[in-house]
């Protein structure tokens, strides 16, 4: 199973995620903030991350773009209630693969990984 | 049969007076009325006795200090309102060598990093110091914290009653 | 049509000494010594005003205005305040017509009181019908707002409080809006710190949009519909900002956001909409009773997705990005929630500009209220960047961007 790491600093967001990755997806970490996404990610090197925009001591865009210059073939999808479109062009810039706005349903999450994922 | 007359217990309370102060206000009461104001968060109440006059005050004041901002109403901050409600109660018969302070509100349940200090604490500082320069002693208070309070302070005893959303109340 | 921000100060202050003075009148007349509670402008949909009257009786006296100020003016008494106050009317009745005829004759004074300032101040006379004695429920006390429905109107609205017999009413001035916006304009003095007013109520469209989102953003997480949502800009003194929200317990999130504009915004539910909210998000029982740690991680979220729904049409059509701090969860009185936005914001203006929405639904299981607290200087600024002709481009485009 494809190894997944969760950055969100919502506990019911991360619940609601761990609920609709779990079946096909082993994970890895559940993480509430950037600086432990950027930690975790080297620890583990997972296969996806999904990240969280909106998050205390540093934010998903800044955390994306480091683990993206660290390893630059890692699979990022935003997962953020922001749904402004400069948020996601520095999105594009920070080199994520994959935008999905919350609230969301478990379908687009899934079709948002193949996605990713085939690109 | 129940029978009405003016002697029942309940009947001195409710005949109370009761003046609302609404934020950026004060009241003085001579006549023992209760002053009430509701929904402190960040916003002080600083409520004034002095017993041998039977003069209280009390005004909710929301910054600390009029230098901060060009604005005419001078109950709205904790330098000027003191001062004002100080010379009111004087006009009706209080003295300073008399009056004395209790202090409640102020609190900081939020958070707003850039601003150093929060604007509670700033106030309760700026309370003391203020208060402290016209030599009023602040006998008691309830101040700080994370959450909101309402007050009601007896004309007739200078007893301030605090109560919180979730904390209870307690007299100050 | 530019208006700057000292004429809507003085504008909101001659409301404010109206009703001073139509309280006074009153005082005079019955002895009832009220107080004028707040006094705003507001810029709203015809068709929303009044919606804070829903489903209560009143009555009330409304006349129409002619001369610079063209359009209609409403005194509303909470139905329970008209017998009392009949009453301390020496010779007023209430019994039947009479009662209506000292309702009449009391709103009448009162209005005259609250209308003189405005002619003074205007260097003009404004000239008024009779009133004309009304009794209904709800907005229905207020004109009509029949074939008028989305167009925007300026509100001059004043709440007076009967203090210990805990007793409302209100005036509302509702004047033509571009008489008043020309009456506005002609009366800026500078034009250092204009609103292109227009944008405003262009703004408030975004808004609206934004809200909608908002509510949209409520039905796809907990199934719950909502049935109205209300949208609109207020001008206020600064210590009447926390007096917009109730004092009673209130549960929902406070986010401070950045950028054009910047300021503070927090979403409030009272207790009840606030668990039925949370349990319809939450997959499984809550371990626990009552308002459990996951009710608030539930609340958070709602907090962190209603605030983006609400701002990010702001960023898409001004072409810019508008950040939030993670929200915090605040459980309070609603008065003590909302004065250390208002201290906040009040340490460089003496006025704010308001935003407020309230969605719901019929039944009253879930109420939400909005309010947005920007900085002056950064609203003027988001309104002169803002090109009128972007104003529906409120969502982003995910699929042209990835």
């Amino acid at each position: 199973m494809p190894e997944v790491l969760i950055a969100d600093d919502s506990e019911f967001m991360r619940n609601l995620l761990r609920e609709i990755l779990e079946e096909d997806h082993q994970i890895v970490g559940e993480v509430e903030n950037g600086v432990e996404a950027v930690e975790v990610y080297k620890e583990e090197s997972p296969d996806l991350v999904m990240m969280d925009i909106v998050m205390p001591i540093r934010d998903g865009i800044e955390a994306t773009d480091e683990i993206k210059s660290g390893d630059p073939d890692a699979t990022v999808i935003m997962c953020t209630s922001v749904g402004q479109e400069e948020k996601m062009k520095e999105a594009v810039k920070a080199g994520a693969d994959g935008y999905i706005t919350k609230p969301f349903q478990k379908p687009s999450v899934i079709e948002a990984i193949e996605d990713a994922v085939g690109a | 049969m129940k029978v009405y007359d003016g002697s029942s217990g309940t009947s001195t309370e409710s005949q109370q007076e009761r003046l609302k102060v609404g934020i950026a206000e004060y009241e003085v009461t001579t006549s023992g009325a209760n002053l009430t104001t509701s929904g402190l968060g960040s916003c002080l109440g600083i409520a004034m006795y002095d017993e041998a006059a039977g003069v209280a005050g009390l005004v909710h004041v929301m910054l600390p200090s009029a230098d901060e901002v060009d604005d005419t109403n001078e109950a709205k901050f904790a330098d000027t309102g003191i001062e004002l409600l100080v010379s009111e109660m004087e006009r009706a018969g209080a003295s300073t060598r008399h009056i004395e302070a209790k202090v409640a509100g102020g609190s900081d349940m939020l958070d707003f990093s850039q601003n150093g200090s929060g604007i509670g604490v700033r106030n309760v500082e700026q309370v003391e110091e203020t208060l402290d320069s016209l030599n009023i002693p602040i006998v008691s208070q309830d101040v700080g914290g994370d959450h909101g309070r309402s007050l009601k302070l007896d004309g007739n005893s200078g007893d301030l009653t605090v109560k919180s959303a979730n904390k209870g109340s307690q007299i100050i | 049509m530019q208006v700057d921000i000292q004429s809507l100060e003085t504008f909101n202050q001659l409301a404010y000494e109206g009703a001073e003075q139509a309280t006074a009148m009153m005082a005079q007349m019955t002895g009832i010594d009220a107080a004028v509670d707040v006094t705003k402008i507001t810029l709203m949909d015809r068709a929303d005003v009044g919606e804070e009257l829903a489903g209560q009786p009143f009555v009330g006296i409304q006349f129409g205005m002619e001369g610079v100020l063209n359009g209609d003016t409403t005194l509303v008494f909470e139905e329970r305040c008209r017998d009392p106050i009949v009453e301390a009317l020496p010779g007023g009745s209430s019994d039947g017509d009479m009662a209506e005829s000292s309702v009449k004759e009391i709103g009448n004074i009162m209005m005259s009181g609250f209308i003189d300032g405005w002619a003074d101040y205007l260097e003009t006379t404004i000239e008024h019908s009779p009133p004309e004695y009304i009794e209904a429920t709800g907005a229905d006390v207020l004109p009509s707002a029949d074939g008028v429905g989305s167009e925007q109107v300026f509100v001059f609205k004043s709440h007076i409080d009967w203090p210990g017999e805990d007793l409302n009413f209100y005036i509302y001035m509702l004047p033509e809006y571009t008489e008043m916006a020309e009456v506005m304009a002609a009366n800026a003095d500078t034009q250092s710190d204009a609103i292109p007013v227009d944008k405003l109520s262009v703004f408030n469209q975004m808004t609206r949009e934004g809200t909608q989102k908002a509510a949209e953003n409520v039905t796809a997480m907990t199934g719950i519909e909502t049935d109205a949502e209300v949208t609109q800009i207020s001008f206020a003194p600064i210590e009447d900002v926390p007096k917009q929200v109730d004092s009673k317990s209130y549960v929902g999130t406070v986010v401070e956001f950045d950028g054009t504009p910047s300021g503070y915004l927090s979403i409030l539910f009272d207790e009840t909409s606030a668990m039925n909210v949370a349990e319809a998000l939450m997959p499984m029982e809550p371990d626990g009773e009552g308002f459990t740690s996951m009710h608030e991680s539930a609340i958070e979220e709602m907090g962190n997705i209603m605030t983006s729904g609400f701002v990010d049409g702001w960023a898409n059509v001004l072409q810019t990005s508008v950040e939030h701090t993670p929200p915090e969860v605040v459980h309070d009185m609603g008065q003590a929630i909302m004065d250390p936005l208002a201290a906040q914001v009040g340490q460089h203006q003496t006025h704010a500009f308001i935003i407020e929405s309230r969605m719901q639904t019929d039944d009253l299981d879930f109420s939400c209220e909005i309010h947005a607290l920007p900085d002056d200087a950064e609203l003027k600024q988001a309104l002169d960047d803002l090109e009128i002709e972007r104003k529906d481009e409120t969502e982003a485009d995910v699929e042209k961007i990835f």
